[in-house]
């Protein structure tokens, strides 16, 4: 195992510990409380009445075009990373190519702000 | 890396890319469920591509992988726009009722 | 010793949870079990000194892909029961062209080998970027030498963003809304005061 892989041990154990604790916290909880359930504990409180529907609810389409966005700008955040460490070394080219990459992204981000996505009616 | 072969990655990305085929003939009646499967596909080619640059030593293979990670996310992105809007309309996601979008 | 032992626990989990992502009879579950997959992936890329795309992989598709996947099972009210059947009647099919999938990687498998010039083919050494950390390497040649791609993948995050904004957004008519620009580009003539004798009324 190479040296910067084991800077990468101590997430390994953490993950590990995180995992050992939900297991740990849900079995426990299973063991130790009594078990007895029926109809009427198990179903949904809903005020005394049943339950209308589902407990999922529909979530409005303008959260999706949030999403949307937010994977696009996740993505050009992504790619800016890589430019940063690197900047000093790839020179005016390498800048200037991020440029025009963002500048691309900017357009789109006029188009949407213009189409009134953003906004929330 | 001592034990672990190239081989043995490669075994891997076989498995999810079939799991990923085979997911798509099974959930023939839930079009979500196809696009999952097939980012599950994409991300065992992903996996061939790092494995491939990690043992031959050729860093464009990382390269790449980060290109298909960028396709991967706009065609997940306008392909669940298409899903929206044909729910939308139809009130379903069965794959077979999108046979009349042709034509 | 011990990273064999991490590769064994991941490729298990990975290719455990894509069975579920498959199986799975919820797709909410499904999507769970797909970000599981994902942070699995991760840390084999970790384990092949990919560093940087472990942690892409993380936070573009953890992160924002497999939210997304989420947002659009709960938004689409899907009814499972309808969504599950016919499932068996697929599952002969699917399990035919699977089984000749994996026979034919089971013979690409245990017949590959390199090329005998594949070592000359090498185009981007990382002998030559040891000095350098993943990210650092793969900067250089991103924005340099595969400038076009980089640059393709931009037109093509745009043709996703004005695609989808296209495809799904839809201006309700008669919605009334605040207009801030215009509250605030009142003049100030518009509001009138006056001086009300006390008692008197307007």
């Amino acid at each position: 195992m190479e040296a910067w892989q084991i800077e990468y041990l101590p997430i390994l154990v953490f993950m590990g510990i995180a995992g050992a604790i939900a297991v740990i916290a849900v079995t426990a909880s299973w063991l130790a409380a009594r078990q007895k359930p029926y109809a009427q504990k198990t179903s949904a409180y809903e005020c005394g009445f049943d339950a209308f529907g589902d407990a999922r609810s529909k979530f409005d389409v303008r959260f999706y075009l949030v999403a949307i966005l937010f994977i696009v700008f996740d993505l050009e955040v992504a790619f800016l990373f890589p430019w940063a460490v690197a900047l000093g070394k790839i020179g005016l080219f390498g800048f200037w190519s991020m440029m025009a990459f963002l500048g691309v992204l900017t357009i789109g981000f006029i188009y949407e702000w213009r189409k009134g996505a953003l906004e929330w009616e | 890396m001592a034990g672990i072969t190239l081989d043995h990655y490669l075994a891997v990305a076989a498995i999810l890319f079939t799991l990923g085929v085979f997911g798509i003939f099974l959930n023939r009646k839930n079009v979500i469920v196809i696009m999952m499967a097939i980012e599950l596909m994409l991300l065992a080619v992903n996996l061939n591509l790092v494995a491939f640059s990690a043992y031959l030593g050729d860093l464009v293979g990382q390269v790449f992988t980060m290109f298909v990670l960028t396709v991967a996310a706009a065609e997940a992105a306008i392909g669940l726009a298409i899903v929206v809007i044909f729910f939308r309309n139809r009130g379903t996601i069965a794959v077979e009722d999108i046979s009349q979008l042709k034509g | 010793m011990i990273e064999t032992f991490i590769f064994y626990m991941y490729a298990t989990i990975l290719v455990a949870s894509a069975v579920m992502v498959i199986s799975a009879r919820n797709p909410v579950h499904s999507v769970l079990f797909l970000i599981l997959c994902f942070f699995n992936a991760a840390g084999l890329f970790v384990l092949l000194g990919a560093e940087f795309l472990a942690m892409v992989l993380v936070v573009v598709y953890v992160g924002a892909v497999a939210v997304l996947f989420l947002f659009v099972v709960m938004m689409l009210d899907i009814n499972l029961a309808r969504a599950r059947e016919g499932m068996m009647a697929y599952l002969p099919t699917g399990a035919v062209v699977g089984l000749v999938l994996l026979a034919e990687l089971v013979v690409v498998f245990s017949n590959w080998g390199f090329a005998p010039h594949i070592a000359a083919e090498v185009q981007a050494p990382m002998a030559a970027y040891a000095h350098l950390t993943n990210t650092d390497a793969l900067g250089h040649l991103l924005y340099t030498r595969y400038v076009y791609l980089f640059q393709i993948s931009g037109l093509l995050l745009l043709v996703a963003m004005v695609g989808t904004i296209l495809l799904t957004l839809r201006r309700r008519p008669g919605v009334r809304k605040q207009t801030i620009a215009d509250q605030v580009a009142r003049s100030s003539r518009s509001v009138e005061v006056r001086k009300v004798p006390t008692g008197g009324g307007v």
